[in-house]
């Protein structure tokens, strides 16, 4: 989606900044949300996703910046802001002995629903959320971890909210419950805006127009995968399944391409074989002398090697790496 | 203004979901019964002064620090726990609403409780009339005043409740700390009680920084003239700005928890 015919902008931030006394959780976040858009924000742990979600929700006020919210300035009436959105909370806090249909029915009360109107929203959010009869008469405290993330969707629906802000709304469910959060997502798509925060990638590539990655408090990237592949697609990816020393693969590779990177190494095995993520901005061509190199190298035992192209892990890993480096001062001279 | 009484039906509603809430009432009220019951019998051989109606409410305040932990502990601590307080905000609701809805839970509470207790002498001068003006039951007057009393007691000593309640996430450390300061102001009271200075005033204004300001201690001693009736508007006061005052601490309290 381009400037130009992006609709009005239901969230505007600009240069957000917010401390937690010594540390600084936001450094400077800017970007907008367009109407009826879903965008998923994504980051490391620590990142500062729950501080800017928080913020936007009017919970916290922010130290320095300008936010904007369905028009209203959070800086001059914060509580305003909560009438025109549906907000759940990390780890989807829920009182725990009232029964899903009392405490859908006081939350309604709450946000200002009253008399046919109050009956008639429960009755579609529960419908949306897939919360049958059956269930909707149980303790909360006795829901699964599904069904309690749908009871808290289905709050932050209730008021008719035009931006739902859900902050790790499939954290701890199986894939099956993680679907039926999309699929509500896709149905409700256009009618509302949806900010989502996430650690699954596959998730919020599924199902988001738009993401934009944090770390340590700001900014480092942001756009449509498409987008986010282009700005990486100049690079490619290798992945090679070897043994050895970390270091002198490396070194190897680096000789025969200065360009190359080191984006990821995990183990794969106990035996001490790793799976490395290089990007290149060489090319493919590269590729064959790499391998040719290292499977000449006595030390080192190669038993896989791909070409990728980029997806929302390596360009998340990637994006978030440059940030993590200059702030890991441990780790910064042995990469 | 709405939301008030929607935090209000909530809590109250809360509250009538709790067993441990329930447990604490029969147990307070089967003592207090008890009590009574002992001490109407008694009546005629001690030389308690006041109406016997009185006793019952010296029962209900002195008992208070075994009754009140028990309404009030769960209105915060249980919040902070589950972290539903994050939830609570995200709804257009202002956190001196909720104070103030979640202490007149808890006082409706105890004013349920109260009530009760009270249906004791109610309950003897209906089934044996004679037996019940003779013990003065049948004085509207006594009725009043004392209800006053434990009315506006009550109210503060909720408000305690729920400012210790909003200090942890730990319910029996709540419920304690209740205990711990409602036992300290009671033996306070108890403490100071006769050595009141000078009941004398001289300017209306003087009179008006004693209500609020100093005669806290001195509420056992105000029990007397409320029991027969006299209503004393500077305990009132006093109590009142006590209550506002905790409620204040309790906001504060949240509202910091927020940032
Ligand atoms: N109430 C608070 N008091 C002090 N520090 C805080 C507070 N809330 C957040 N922080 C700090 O701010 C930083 C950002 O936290 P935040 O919760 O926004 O991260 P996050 O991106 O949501 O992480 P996660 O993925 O683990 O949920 C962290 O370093 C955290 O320790
Ligand atoms: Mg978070």
């Amino acid at each position: 989606m381009s400037a130009e015919n992006k609709p009005l902008p239901i969230i505007e931030v600009v240069n957000l900044k917010k401390s937690f006394g010594r540390i600084q959780a936001l450094k400077g976040v800017s970007f907008s949300i367009g109407k009826g858009e879903i965008v998923g924000f994504l980051g490391p742990n620590g990142a500062g996703k729950s501080t800017t979600l928080r913020i936007l929700s009017g919970l916290i006020p922010a130290d320095a910046g300008e936010a904007k919210v369905c028009g209203v300035d959070l800086a001059q009436e914060e509580g305003l802001v909560r009438n025109h959105i549906g907000y759940l909370p990390e780890n989807n806090p829920l009182p725990e002995d009232l029964r899903v249909i009392e405490y859908l029915r006081f939350r309604a009360l709450l946000k200002g629903l009253e008399g046919s109107r109050l009956k008639e929203r429960i009755k579609v959010v529960l419908d949306i959320c897939d919360l049958e009869r059956k269930i909707s008469e149980r303790k909360i405290g006795n829901l699964s971890k599904g069904y309690r993330q749908r009871v808290g969707i289905a709050d932050s629906l209730l008021a008719e909210p035009r931006l739902v802000i859900l902050d790790e709304p499939t954290i701890g469910l199986d894939p099956h419950q993680s679907a039926v959060t999309r699929k509500m997502m896709e149905r409700l798509r256009g009618e509302v805006s949806f900010l989502l925060s996430s650690h699954i990638l596959s998730e919020v590539e599924a199902c988001c127009d738009r993401m934009i990655i944090l770390s340590h408090g700001q900014i480092v990237a942001e756009g449509s995968l498409y987008e986010l592949q282009k700005r990486f697609v100049n690079k490619t990816i290798f992945q090679i399944d070897a043994s050895g020393n970390k270091i002198d693969i490396q070194k190897r590779i680096r000789s025969i391409d200065r360009t190359c990177e080191l984006i990821q190494d995990d183990p794969v095995e106990v035996s001490g074989k790793r799976r490395y993520n290089f990007s290149t901005e060489q090319g493919e061509q590269i590729a064959e002398r790499i391998i040719r190199t290292l499977l000449e190298e006595k030390n080192i035992r190669i038993s896989g090697f791909q070409i990728r192209r980029p997806d929302l892990e390596t360009i998340f890993l990637r994006a978030t790496k440059k940030n993590w480096e200059k702030h890991d001062f441990l780790n910064r001279n042995k990469i | 203004m709405k939301s008030f009484y929607t935090i209000l039906r909530y809590e109250i509603f809360a509250l009538f979901i709790s067993p441990s809430t329930y447990v604490a009432a029969f147990y307070f009220l089967s003592l207090l019964a008890i009590g009574f019951r002992f001490f109407i019998e008694t009546f005629s051989n001690t030389d308690w002064l006041l109406p016997p109606l009185s006793s019952l409410v010296v029962g209900l305040l002195f008992g208070s620090p075994a009754l009140i932990p028990f309404i009030t502990m769960r209105c915060f601590a249980e919040e902070r726990r589950l972290g539903t307080l994050e939830t609570l905000f995200s709804a257009p609701v202002s956190s001196w609403t909720l104070v103030l809805g979640k202490w007149f839970g808890c006082f409706v509470f105890f004013l349920i409780i109260s009530t009760l207790a009270l249906c004791y002498p109610l309950l003897l001068i209906i089934m044996f009339p004679e037996q019940g003006s003779n013990l003065g039951f049948n004085e509207i007057e006594n009725w009043i005043g004392s209800t006053l009393y434990l009315l506006i007691f009550g109210a503060t000593f909720i408000a305690i409740g729920v400012f210790s309640s909003s200090i942890t996430k730990n319910q029996m450390v709540a419920g304690m700390l209740t205990f711990t300061l409602l036992t300290a102001y009671l033996s306070i009271m108890v403490f100071s009680f006769g050595n009141q200075t000078s009941n004398t005033y001289y300017t209306i204004s003087q009179k008006l920084s004693d209500g609020l300001f100093g005669t806290y201690i001195n509420g056992l001693d105000k029990f007397g003239q409320f029991s027969v009736g006299l209503i004393d508007l500077s305990t009132i006061l006093n109590q009142l700005v006590l209550t506002i005052f905790f409620l204040i601490l309790s906001t504060i309290q949240i509202e910091r928890l927020n940032n």
